[in-house]
């Protein structure tokens, strides 16, 4: 008997060109003793002359995250801000393990200076060091923080979105979750680009990608243990953790997700839109030909990243813009 | 990507970032994107707009870092542009240029033409490499190609390839460029023949057999083979001329040929003794001297080579169990190689 070849779709030409360039920084295969690297790697640059060239005001916040420890947290303004804006509280992408507030922001700048959003981004803990319910519990502690502060911060609370990338999709769609059963803040939406959802891993995608592209099925287990240590793929795993758990996704707010069709998370990330429109609810889902995982954020010049950036901010313009 | 490049020859000052836009724009071309894509690529790894003008029938694009398309194209075409057969490329610097804006540009530009349909001839010199090895390229091709590399047609000389991001603390002088293949983009560089050698260090790193120019073809897909036996930073480097016939024999067996006993010895991956315990049977005369290699007692030998004898069906130390084992081993080494995927590891401590 030989090994059967792993059929799965191809990447596009633009994104292969950009694997190229990336190899190795962000290798297809994290384990444990990669994750040091990765947070050398994954760690955002200065941000400074980027948003000053934006207009693009920052504040740094200190707010009480679990258990009211301090966590960072920062504010970043429209040009000529006048009075209140909608705001996005924002979850950093980087497997629960790396990466900081700023990582993959450039993205979202376009929120703050092209739809007038007021940015929150937080600095959540990492696994493994600080391993569930730290990251959701800090972000949901930020959320609730961003509500009671309102006035303060100059942000409307009748137009308060969740968002998150890869990692940080999964905490947004915890904190929309937690938000609806703790009665927290009322949300207007959630985006969710390419979330990470479940810790169980058995999707047909999860399978299709080993050692290829970015974060591949052992970086994803890699990423879950991290957080969920033993527990991991247990019947004990809280759905604010991994939303893909959740019995009942009634009642949530509208819902934006994308996803690339040559990544692991298509499968969780299709069956989480489906699961909220059986539920009633609102969920606008794009599968994009041939990207791989968060392939906007290593190779946003390309044709498929162009469509993925503009197709979101269509969406949430919608909701945010005046 | 510029942010990028900054950050990967942070993180690894050894890199070669010219080899990386190499290998970007052979993926491009071999994908057939448009000018559009080929412009994107360009600005978004020089960090400034990159131009594109064609004089019949007059058309102009021009593409920021981001990979906006840029309305206004009526600037005429700058002195820094490259120009040939009315298809000219620039990139709009301001400032100095930068170290890679020479590469960035000569990459578009070929490919600019080869989207355009123009002959890739006299603008495509670094291509000889990739002819010379590629073996359905007819020998009087192969040998244009040796001759216009500088080999020399009686001489020997080995292929050596290695990942994009493998680490270089020696690099050897030779003719070199990336060459796409199966298993992604290798670079590959020809060094001469000479015994006792040593100018080559580099982690992972695979080294052919010599041969004179018409063979490099199969010198180099005996190195592919080497680099893919690799496992740094136990095994940096593997020389083809370890394994003798043998690494020919797997370099030209077909991907799916059918490979019985490396399928059994996949399921002793479930001992963690397996790889050791193979390796010092493979080096070893009797049990006893496997025993010692092994650094255990005679009787977990012997246990262990029941283990693998009753899983193979054959016993390694009578008749061809011996290379039919080695081979077994070698083929399921490959299976399982991941050397071409993960970063080096020296890179994981150097921060």
């Amino acid at each position: 008997m030989t090994v059967a070849p792993v059929l799965r779709p191809e990447f596009d030409a633009e994104l292969r060109a950009g694997l190229a360039v990336v190899g190795g920084m962000f290798p297809p295969t994290i384990t444990d003793d990669l994750i040091d690297f990765m947070r050398v790697s994954y760690a955002s640059p200065p941000m400074d002359d980027v948003l000053r060239d934006r207009g693009i005001a920052r504040e740094e916040h200190v707010a009480p995250g679990h258990l009211g420890d301090p966590i960072e947290v920062s504010v970043l303004r429209p040009p000529g801000q006048d009075g209140p804006r909608p705001a996005v509280v924002y979850a950093h992408s980087g497997g629960l393990m790396f990466g900081d507030r700023f990582s993959g922001i450039d993205l979202v700048l376009d929120w703050v200076d092209r739809m007038g959003a007021i940015l929150v981004t937080v600095e959540y803990r990492l696994a493994p060091e600080f391993p569930d319910p730290y990251p959701r519990e800090d972000m949901y502690a930020a959320l609730e923080w961003t509500a009671a502060h309102a006035d303060a911060l100059d942000i409307r609370t009748d137009r308060l979105v969740v968002a998150g990338a890869s990692a940080g999709g999964g905490l947004a769609a915890g904190m929309a979750l937690a938000a609806r059963d703790r009665g927290g803040p009322p949300l207007v939406g959630q985006v969710l680009d390419y979330p990470m959802l479940d810790d169980r891993g058995i999707t047909t995608s999860m399978h299709q990608f080993d050692g290829v592209g970015v974060w591949d099925r052992v970086s994803n287990q890699t990423g879950w243990r991290a957080l969920l240590g033993d527990a991991c793929g247990s019947e004990s795993v809280s759905p604010y953790a991994a939303p893909s758990r959740a019995e009942n996704l009634h009642g949530l707010p509208p819902a934006f997700i994308d996803v690339g069709a040559a990544e692991v998370f298509r499968d969780e990330a299709i069956a989480y839109a489906d699961a909220l429109w059986k539920a009633g609810g609102d969920a606008e889902l794009h599968v994009w030909s041939g990207a791989f995982h968060a392939c906007d954020i290593f190779a946003p010049h390309t044709a498929v990243g162009q469509s993925m950036i503009k197709t979101r901010n269509t969406w949430l313009e919608t909701i945010l813009a005046d | 990507m510029q942010e990028l490049l900054g950050r990967i020859a942070r993180l690894d000052p050894s890199a070669s970032l010219g080899l990386r836009v190499i290998a970007c724009f052979d993926e491009l071309v071999v994908g057939n994107v448009n000018t559009r894509a080929l412009l994107s690529a360009a600005a978004s790894l020089a960090g400034c707009v990159a131009g594109f003008h064609q004089d019949q029938p007059v058309r102009s694009l021009r593409v920021n870092p981001r990979g906006e398309v840029l309305r206004d194209t009526t600037a005429p075409v700058p002195p820094t542009a490259t120009t040939a057969d009315g298809l000219s490329v620039w990139l709009e610097r301001v400032g100095d240029a930068l170290p890679n804006d020479a590469i960035i540009l000569e990459r578009l530009a070929l490919a600019v033409r080869i989207r355009h349909g123009r002959s890739r001839t006299g603008f495509d010199h670094r291509r000889d490499l990739g002819r010379l090895v590629d073996m359905d390229t007819p020998v009087d091709e192969r040998m244009a190609a040796a001759g216009a590399l500088g080999l020399g047609a009686t001489r020997l000389y080995r292929l050596v390839t290695a990942p994009l991001f493998a680490v270089w603390e020696r690099h050897p002088r030779g003719p070199e460029d990336v060459v796409p293949t199966v298993h992604g983009p290798i670079h590959a560089v020809i060094v001469p023949a000479q015994p006792g050698d040593e100018t080559l260090k580099a982690s992972p790193a695979g080294i052919g057999v010599a041969t004179q120019p018409q063979g490099l073809h199969h010198s180099f897909r005996t190195a592919l083979v080497a680099l893919r036996l690799c496992d740094p930073p136990r095994v940096p480097t593997v020389h083809a001329d370890e394994y003798g016939g043998l690494i020919g024999l797997l370099a030209d067996a077909p991907a799916a040929s059918a490979q019985p006993d490396a399928d059994r010895l996949a399921e002793l991956e479930a001992h963690g003794w397996g790889a050791a315990t193979i390796e010092a049977v493979i080096h070893s005369q009797s049990v006893r001297q496997a025993a010692r290699l092994a650094g255990v007692h005679h009787s977990t030998m012997q246990t262990r080579i029941d283990t693998i004898t009753t899983l193979l069906g054959f016993d390694p130390f009578d008749g061809f169990g011996k290379p039919r084992l080695g081979t077994a081993y070698l083929v399921w080494r490959l299976r399982r190689s991941r050397v071409l995927e993960l970063p080096s590891p020296t890179k994981e401590t150097r921060t």
